[in-house]
């Protein structure tokens, strides 16, 4: 696992993980905005001032950088540590994963009437 | 019809106040044109509307501000101006979800880091500003107002610098708890 060099950079949270999603193939802030939106069916939603820092701050960290422009759109990719993080974090959702499904007392409780509503 | 100016101040750590006040306007029928100068607001009147009105604050390059505001306006906000780094926009208001410029609390913390920010840079200026006591033996008694005034202006710097400091805590806290209005 090529884990260790991209330690400081994880977890990405919900939103950074969406952008860096989106970005796999270039877009500019408001085509990841809506994206963003849609690939999370409407649970991660992105204001533009937010969206503006994060997309600054990804580049500062060389986890995407700029491809072009489209008027006065900046079009952003993923760069090959972008992508790289972007594994990483997916193979930490696979443990987290992993570890839910496979915890048969968490899926007896639900079913118990247990559970916390 | 003819504009309207309106005279009112708002210290930097009341900009929400200043944006419910813009909202309050807009909902009687005055919509923020332009802000000739600080404290002085200019008014179109017109049809009272349901706005939303968020100050940024921002100090970018002119080539990255194309780009921030070509973002702001894809997204709906109408830019209207911008004095010192702060920067207004207005968004229409559908239904009664509220729009906003910053989703979480992390993003809007860098709002208020880059206004403070730019007081701390200041604040040592002022202070060597104020005029020594040797500088009134040599100068006259009519210093005094000038070491007065200078003095008032780092205690208000300093308290600037505090309220801003305890809205980033709060910010800090609500994104700790996970809580975000």
């Amino acid at each position: 696992m090529a884990q260790k060099p991209n330690n400081k950079l994880l977890p990405l949270t919900e939103a950074t993980f969406y952008i860096l999603l989106a970005l796999v193939n270039p877009k500019h802030g408001y085509a990841v905005m809506q994206e963003a939106e849609e690939v999370s069916r409407g649970t991660v939603r992105l204001a533009p001032g937010t969206i503006y820092g994060a997309l600054t701050a990804l580049e500062a960290s060389k986890l995407i950088t700029m491809v072009g422009t489209e008027g006065r759109r900046k079009i952003y990719q993923v760069t090959e540590l972008g992508k790289q993080v972007l594994r990483d974090q997916i193979h930490r959702y696979q443990i987290m994963l992993e570890n839910a499904v496979d915890n048969n007392a968490l899926w007896a409780a639900s079913t118990s009437g247990e559970g916390v509503s | 019809m003819d504009s309207i100016k309106k005279f009112k101040w708002f210290w930097a750590w009341q900009d929400e106040k200043e944006e419910a006040w813009l909202t309050k306007m807009a909902k009687e029928g005055l919509h923020l044109e332009s802000m000739p100068f600080p404290c002085v607001y200019q008014f179109q009147p017109g049809e009272p509307g349901d706005y939303v009105y968020r100050l940024d604050f921002q100090t970018l390059r002119a080539k990255d501000r194309d780009s921030y505001l070509q973002l702001f306006a894809d997204a709906g906000w109408e830019h209207i101006g911008d004095l010192g780094g702060w920067v207004y926009f207005r968004h229409i208001v559908n239904g009664s979800e509220i729009p906003d410029i910053y989703s979480d609390p992390k993003s809007k913390m860098g709002k208020y880091q880059r206004i403070m920010a730019i007081l701390i840079v200041f604040l040592p200026i002022m202070i060597i500003l104020i005029p020594q006591s040797r500088d009134l033996e040599r100068y006259g008694s009519w210093y005094i107002i000038f070491e007065i005034l200078s003095g008032l202006l780092v205690l208000l710097f300093s308290f600037a610098i505090i309220q801003l400091f305890r809205r980033i805590l709060s910010l800090k806290r609500m994104d700790e708890s996970g809580l975000y209005k």
